[in-house]
């Protein structure tokens, strides 16, 4: 009996004492302002930009980064209109130019003065709105490996050709915003009518429609097909991170899509001007070398790339205007490519 | 007191499984303790909303509703803090095999106040448990590879 009271008496005493102890170091904590930053988990993970922008801003700004994750952009800006502004969210980061319509529309955004900033002449038009920063760009193009012996310029219409079949890894667009990419992609060059007859031809010739570029990218890793739809810079990250220079990004003949990333400053948001140091840290020549070489994204500075790696990415010539398809028109097209899929499943 | 603790394998060897899975529960329950102690149990009405949401459907006699409606939710700080106390003595004692008899004792009553407690989905996995608990306390699960051995050899009762 003295035994059982003296041990539940130690374990009661111990977690009084860990649970005040725990108390204090919080309100220590809590005299440091906590900046609360939305983003997709690719971006917060050990191995995205996340952890190394947050250990560089909480060094000079005297308050700590709570990063608030989503697992991708479009999840993100659902959470963030229904519990947003009940957990207090002062930046949001990771949205592509499909989102920017839908989120100006569901939410209000604090406008932010980014003139000085001096970007690359390729995306000088990502610069047209005042509510969203562009931080990181990328090309999308297919990439294939070069003992496939694949030819390394390519049109769209080759991809029809017989050796193709089966072999085409492709994003499903409702999912993922590389598959809308290559959706708007075709429709653009080849205008509405003959875009959706080329797509209708298209699902014939991929092996399958992934719900994320990770899932089309593993297709591909895994050798179950030819060719996969993803970025100019990917090449890079097998030559880098695993010393494999066997993959290539293809040449298009037709102007190849741009996508970028942007940042946003919610109205709703706590520490706003914090917020907007963040940003500028991100727009930093040290943050956006922190973005270009954890994101494998081509930077939005002029002259960071130079004497790194992505200096030697091949930026194609003839790129995609930077659009930014509103709401009704996404929906629409987005319809038109699922009646397309069911009857190509039938 | 480390002798005595390898020596229960050959006095008490056939209570070795037991043992596992005393230790395996108690593993279970630290888990528990630290994700609520490091989580906003202690400081966010967790338990009160737990009450107030499965109490209704809940097949706890009556005057256990009142006593949980009335005072548990409350002043439900306090009620957390002796639940988070319990599960944290039932997986130290579970771990380290000291008095396993007594706490496994206390772990059945917690038990089955969380099957009042918990929604029906968890139930089923409750009742498992309660049985477990009752089980260890029926053998004394801590004469075997715990420290419980120990003071049965010096202090024979039925503590231990």
């Amino acid at each position: 009996m003295k035994h059982f009271i003296l041990f539940l008496g130690f374990i009661f005493l111990f977690l009084f004492v860990s649970h005040v102890n725990k108390n204090q170091s919080l309100l220590t904590g809590d005299q440091k302002p906590v900046i609360k930053v939305f983003a997709y988990s690719s971006f917060t993970s050990k191995w995205g930009p996340g952890p190394q922008l947050k250990t560089l801003f909480e060094q000079k700004c005297n308050c700590i980064i709570e990063f608030v994750e989503g697992s991708d952009s479009g999840i993100l800006l659902q959470r963030l209109k229904v519990e947003g502004q009940k957990l207090g969210a002062d930046l949001v980061v990771g949205f592509d130019q499909f989102d920017l319509q839908k989120a100006t529309v569901e939410m209000s955004w604090r406008a932010l003065d980014f003139s000085k900033i001096d970007a690359d002449s390729q995306i000088k038009a990502a610069m047209k709105n005042e509510y969203f920063v562009p931080y990181d760009w990328g090309v999308l193009s297919f990439v294939a490996r070069k003992s496939s012996g694949i030819s390394m310029t390519l049109s769209l219409d080759d991809l029809m050709q017989t050796q193709f079949a089966s072999k085409i890894a492709l994003q499903d667009p409702r999912t993922s915003s590389v598959g809308l990419q290559f959706l708007m992609w075709v429709l653009k060059v080849k205008g509405e009518e003959e875009g959706f007859e080329y797509i209708k031809k298209m699902m014939k010739q991929v092996h399958s429609y992934s719900p994320s570029w990770s899932t089309a990218y593993g297709l591909f890793k895994s050798e179950q097909v030819d060719i996969v739809l993803s970025y100019v810079t990917s090449p890079l990250f097998h030559q880098i991170e695993e010393k494999n220079s066997d993959f290539v990004a293809l040449e298009m003949i037709e102007p190849q899509p741009l996508q970028v990333e942007f940042a946003g400053i919610p109205s709703f948001c706590g520490n706003c001007e914090k917020a907007e140091e963040f940003i500028n840290l991100m727009m930093s020549p040290e943050g956006q070398k922190i973005l270009m070489e954890k994101n494998y994204m081509l930077p939005v500075l002029k002259n960071v790339r130079t004497g790194t790696p992505f200096d030697s990415v091949k930026v194609p010539f003839r790129l995609l205007e930077i659009e930014f398809p509103s709401l009704t028109q996404v929906e629409s097209i987005l319809v038109k490519w699922s009646e397309i899929r069911r009857e190509a499943s039938l | 007191m480390l002798v005595a603790f390898f020596e229960s394998i050959k006095y008490s060897g056939h209570l070795v499984p037991i043992s596992f899975l005393r230790i395996f529960v108690g593993y279970y329950y630290l888990q528990n303790f630290i994700s609520k102690f490091g989580g906003d149990f202690l400081v966010r009405p967790r338990v009160a909303e737990m009450i107030s949401q499965n109490l209704t459907s809940s097949q706890a006699p009556e005057w256990l509703k009142w006593v949980l409606n009335t005072y548990m939710v409350a002043h439900w700080q306090g009620f957390a803090f002796t639940l988070l106390a319990l599960e944290l003595a039932v997986a130290v004692s579970y771990i380290i095999g000291y008095v396993v008899r007594p706490i496994a004792l206390i772990a059945v009553m917690t038990t089955l106040l969380m099957i009042y407690l918990s929604p029906a989905a968890t139930q089923d996995f409750l009742k498992v448990l309660l049985a477990t608990h009752f089980a260890f306390a029926w053998v004394g699960a801590g004469r075997c590879l715990g420290i419980d051995y120990y003071f049965f050899k010096r202090v024979r009762g039925i503590w231990w």
